[in-house]
This record gives structure tokens, sequence and C-alpha cells, in this order.
């Protein structure tokens, strides 16, 4: 009697419940996030230079706490400190882990599962297109959460420690909302966006091109028009430059980067939205017509 | 309850008619699906698991395809021809995720990858990474995952496809063996007719998105054999009962140093090779209607302008409509 004559003896069938279709997008998600721990290339090394921003700005804040700032000039007429400035400042850097995160993982997801044939695995069960997007996308954000989000919210609340008082604890609560604001728009940014170029292609090669180049290319030349012209939308279609003049104006301080300067909160959060919706209603378009396709051979 | 009920099913492509008012009540443990390329298989399959629209009516274990796809999918199976895996996983945490996606809770669909891997005869090369896989571990990942959710009906696209002999056996073999152990009816898309004679008992053949033949493979067979036309077997001399039975009016002619194929004259009957072999002292060892191959009668169900003939299933199925 051969090994798997013996281990079926124990065979009963499948008699349990099955959870709700409206559940696969939870799998899915989890899934996305268990493939990205696994390499440290995909994921922990962008973690761990998340982990170093923090920890770097959260030093400074700390050593440098009572401290005048002094780069870039100021906002208005007044005076900032370093422990103020240090939060806004490091969003730029967190930017550069999500791009590089977004590198070695986002954009090459769907065009990754179009080349191995994964929307046939997906789609032969009872995945709805909608269950895949959903999931997909819930766990790349998570993973960006974690390099964009936590981040600037823990020092926030780092900063909240340095006050002096109970009355500037409370001066300076806004803090929160405002980091996690700037941390939410980021991670859902380089969640949606690098995913809807990955959707552009069918090799992973081309999909990481195309997204590098839009960001590093295109980014560059938006900038340099939007300087040229005095337009901030323009400019904002660099996305570093929209995530970091939406922080400039919601902490009224100058961050890195002077293209920033001409970028208003609504350009910028405007800019942001209207490239994840279409990055997101690409993705979709593809995922559904992938399905129509994606079984039992190309019709 | 039939596995498959189809009633006018139609599919078009724009100006293509990829399946054209398809009629048919599948009834068997291991149905053979035929067709020639372009027949219309794949895109009854995607009909079938409810991933495209369609017209007519196909259900699927009582199920309709056009409405409740999902349901469907979360009780069959399917083994892609293609290859379907996600890069970076092994074959236990690739047949996990499966179970999950199709409803399993986590520790059971764990514990079902193990054994749907154990039966498909990958226990010692499980944790491995599926990228190093050669090609029959690979097809028998695949037919693991189809598994692991327990289906009550399996769709299995070329499973024996680039299979060396060996593997290709054992993969037959497998197949063979699912309806006793897991209690599942397969549903074999191939092109491969010696595979279909050797595992399926009941097959459908397509052609230019029409079903032509529902029905068992003994009925496509047979459906060509007359009482006249024979396979006597005997122990030994066959040239003997070859001259016997010429000079008794009949045609024979030597298969096999033990096999005569013997077409009788219109008015004999079996009884003539019983009374030539004992005349000339041969011992008959066997004796049977001779039936076309399967090759043949695939070639003149596809080659036949009307779709005729057909099994007793599909005429009681048309007779209700």
């Amino acid at each position: 009697m051969s090994t798997s004559t013996i281990h079926d003896l124990g065979y009963k069938r499948y008699a349990g419940t099955r959870r709700d279709a409206g559940t696969r997008w939870r799998v899915i998600m989890r899934h996305q996030i268990a493939m990205a721990w696994k390499t440290w290339w995909r994921f922990k090394a962008w973690l761990g230079m998340a982990v170093l921003v923090s920890f770097i700005a959260g030093a400074v804040m700390y050593i440098f706490s009572n401290r005048m700032f002094h780069g870039m000039g100021r906002v208005g007429d007044a005076a900032l400190m370093v422990r103020d400035v240090a939060l806004p400042q490091s969003i730029a850097w967190y930017c550069r882990a999500a791009f590089l995160c977004s590198l070695t993982l986002g954009a090459t997801i769907i065009a990754g599962d179009v080349q191995s044939g994964a929307f046939t695995f997906y789609f032969a069960r009872s995945v709805r297109p909608r269950d895949y997007v959903i999931g997909k996308l819930a766990g790349l954000g998570a993973i960006m959460a974690i390099i964009t989000l936590v981040g600037p919210v823990l020092l926030a609340g780092l900063r909240l420690g340095l006050c002096s008082s109970m009355s500037d604890v409370i001066d300076h609560l806004w803090l929160l909302p405002k980091a996690f604001l700037v941390g939410a728009l980021a991670t859902c940014a380089y969640a949606a966006v690098p995913l809807g170029f990955s959707a552009l292609a069918d090799s992973r090669r081309t999909a990481l091109a195309m997204w590098a180049a839009y960001y590093l290319v295109g980014g560059t030349i938006a900038i340099m028009i939007g300087r040229i012209s005095h337009t901030g939308w323009i400019s904002a279609l660099d996305l570093p430059t929209a995530i970091e003049g939406v922080t400039g104006r919601l902490f009224e301080t100058p961050v890195l980067g002077g293209a920033v300067s001409h970028v208003s909160l609504a350009e910028g959060v405007g800019s942001l939205v209207v490239q994840m919706i279409a990055a997101v209603t690409l993705v979709w378009i593809n995922v559904d017509r992938s399905q129509k396709s994606g079984v039992g051979g190309s019709t | 309850m039939s596995l498959i009920e189809l009633a006018g099913l139609t599919k078009k492509f724009g100006p293509i008619v990829a399946l054209s008012g398809v009629d048919a009540t599948v009834e068997g443990k291991i149905i053979g699906l035929l067709g020639p390329n372009g027949a219309g298989k794949s895109t009854l399959l995607k009909c079938l698991l409810g991933l495209v629209p369609f017209e007519g009516r196909a259900e699927v274990l009582g199920i309709s395809a056009a409405t409740h796809g999902a349901e469907i999918r979360d009780r069959v199976g399917y083994m892609p021809e293609q290859e379907a895996f996600l890069s970076g996983m092994s074959a236990v945490e690739l047949c996990t995720y499966a179970g999950e996606l199709s409803g399993l809770p986590r520790t059971e669909a764990m514990q079902r990858a193990h054994a749907a891997l154990y039966y498909a005869g990958l226990e010692e090369k499980r944790y491995q990474p599926i990228d190093g896989y050669s090609t029959g571990m690979k097809q028998r990942v695949k037919l693991a995952q189809a598994l692991v959710h327990d289906p009550e009906l399996l769709f299995l696209d070329e499973p024996t496809n680039g299979l060396d002999p060996r593997s290709r056996e054992e993969m037959l073999e497998l197949i063979t063996d699912l309806p006793a152990r897991r209690g599942c009816a397969i549903v074999l898309s191939t092109h491969l007719l010696p595979d279909v004679e050797r595992v399926c008992d009941h097959a459908v053949i397509m052609h230019k998105g029409r079903v032509r033949f529902v029905g068992s493979i003994d009925e496509l067979r047979g459906a060509r054999g007359r009482l006249g036309e024979l396979v006597v077997e005997v122990k030994a001399d066959p040239d003997k009962l070859a001259t016997a039975l010429t000079a008794a009016g009949a045609t024979c002619k030597l298969l096999t140093p033990v096999q005569l194929e013997v077409d009788l004259p219109s008015a004999a009957r079996n009884k003539l090779v019983f009374e030539c072999a004992r005349e000339t002292g041969v011992q008959v060892r066997g004796i049977e209607v001779r039936r076309e191959s399967l090759e043949a009668a695939f070639l003149r169900v596809i080659g036949a302008e009307e779709p005729v003939p057909k099994g007793p299933a599909y005429r009681e199925a048309a007779a209700a409509r």
C-alpha cells in the first residue's frame, strides 16, 4: 500500500461551512503581506529604511529640541523650532522608502500575476474581480502604511512627548491627525499608483520600467514645467512633490525640495486623488477583462 | 441530477459564434471532452464556470452558471492546461491558499492541502518552491490545487501535456482513481484519444461550436459495430481457422499471431466460427463484435454534417425540450 493510499484512508469529504465569497479579499490581502514579508529585499529593507528615518528624525527632535530651525527660510514671521520641523522634513524620506518598496513590490504585482498565469488560479475559484482588486490594494496599502503612516504618527507622538506642559500638549494635538492624514495620503498614493502601472503591462520588467519612468522622469518634467509656468497643479503631478506640498501646507513649515512652495493644499490633494482614481480604474478594467479570458485559454 | 445540462447554449464574440445552440445532458464518472482546436471546448468551460455571459441555459451540478457562477466555482475544481502558479511559493503554501480562496477555513485548508499533495504523490517535495519543479511535478501540483477544496466535479484541461510516458501513466492512474477515492466526477478536456480510451467512460465531442456526440465510450465505438464483423482470438494456428472460415464464405484478416478479423457472410452467425474451429481443432479463446477505434469514431463524428449519432442521454434531453 503506497503512502498516499495510507494517508487517504482517513479522508473525509469536507462538510463544514464555507466562508462567504465577500471574505476572499481578506485572504488575498493576507497572502500579499505574507509574500512581501518572505524576502528581505521586497519589503524588509525599506521597512528598515523607514525605521532608520524615524530613528534619526526622533533623535534630532530630542537632541535639538530647543534649537531654532535655520534651514530654507521661514513661513511668515514665525520662528520655527527644530522639533517642529523634523516631522515634515522626514516625509520626503518616507516617500523615498515607499518608492523603493513600490519598485520591488507594488509595480510588479498584477504584471507578475499575468506573467505567471495566476489569474487562472484566482478566477477558476469563487474570486471576483473586485475581491482581487480590493485584496491587492488592501495588502499593498497595509505594507505601505507601515512605511509611510506609522513613522509620521510615531514622530507626532514623540513631538507631543517633548511638550513642556499640558497646555502645550493640547496646543500641539493637531499634529496627530495631520500626520495621520499625510501618512494616509502617501500610503494610498504609493499603493494605488504603482499598482495601476503594474496593470498596464503583461511583463514585470515592462511594468517596472514604466512606473520608474513615470515617477522619476515624468515627475521631474512635471516639476520643471510647473516651476517655469508657476502652475502648482502641474508640479503636483509629481507624487512626492504633491505629498510634500500637502505636508508643507498642513504643518505650515518649509519642507525639503523647493518645488513644493507653489503647490497649494487643494492642488496637492487633488493631484493625488486623481492619480489614485485613475490607477484603480485602470486596475479594475484590466482585471475584469483578464477574468473573462484567463481561464481555459484565450478566446 | 445530471452533472451538466446545456440547452440552447450560445456564445458569440462579436461576429464569431463560439458556441452555437449547444444542447447536452452530461453524465458519467470520467467524461472526455473532445474536439479539434477551435471546437469551443475552452469557451464551454468558461461558460460552465460562469466566467462569461452567454445565451441559453447551462447548469452544473444543478446550479445555473448564468447566475451562480461563484457557487459553481466553489464546488468544482479546475486544473488548467497552462501554468497557473504564484511565484515564490511552495506546493503546500499554494494549495493552502487555493483552499482558502475556495472558502475553507485556514486550518482546514492546510490539512487538506497536505492530503491533496499526498494524493498527487508530492509528499516529499511539498515544501520546495514550485519554481524549481519538473513538468511532471508541476502537473501534480495543478491536480492537487484543483482537488484541495473537495470539489464534486473536476475539470482537467490536458492533464498529461508534456509528460514523459511514465509520468503520463501515473497521472492517468491518479485520474482513474479519483472518482472512487475522492468521490468526484471528472471532465477531461484533451486532444489525446488514447488518454480518453484509457480513463473515460463517457465522451462529449465538440466541433465548430456544436456538440456532435454525447454518450458512453461504448456507444461511441459501438455505434458502427455489426454483429457479423468480429474479432476472434485463438490459442494457436489462426491460419487454419481463417482457411476454414474463408471456405465458408467469410473474409478473414490476421491481426496478431492469435487474433483474426472476421467478416461473416450476411446470413451467417457466430455459430459458424465455432463450427469451423471444431472442424480444424483450433481453440477459440475469445470472440467479440468488432468496434471502431476511438480515433476512427472521433473522425467519423466530427466529419458528420449533422450532429448524429448521439447517446440516449442526449436524445432524452432533446425529447424533453
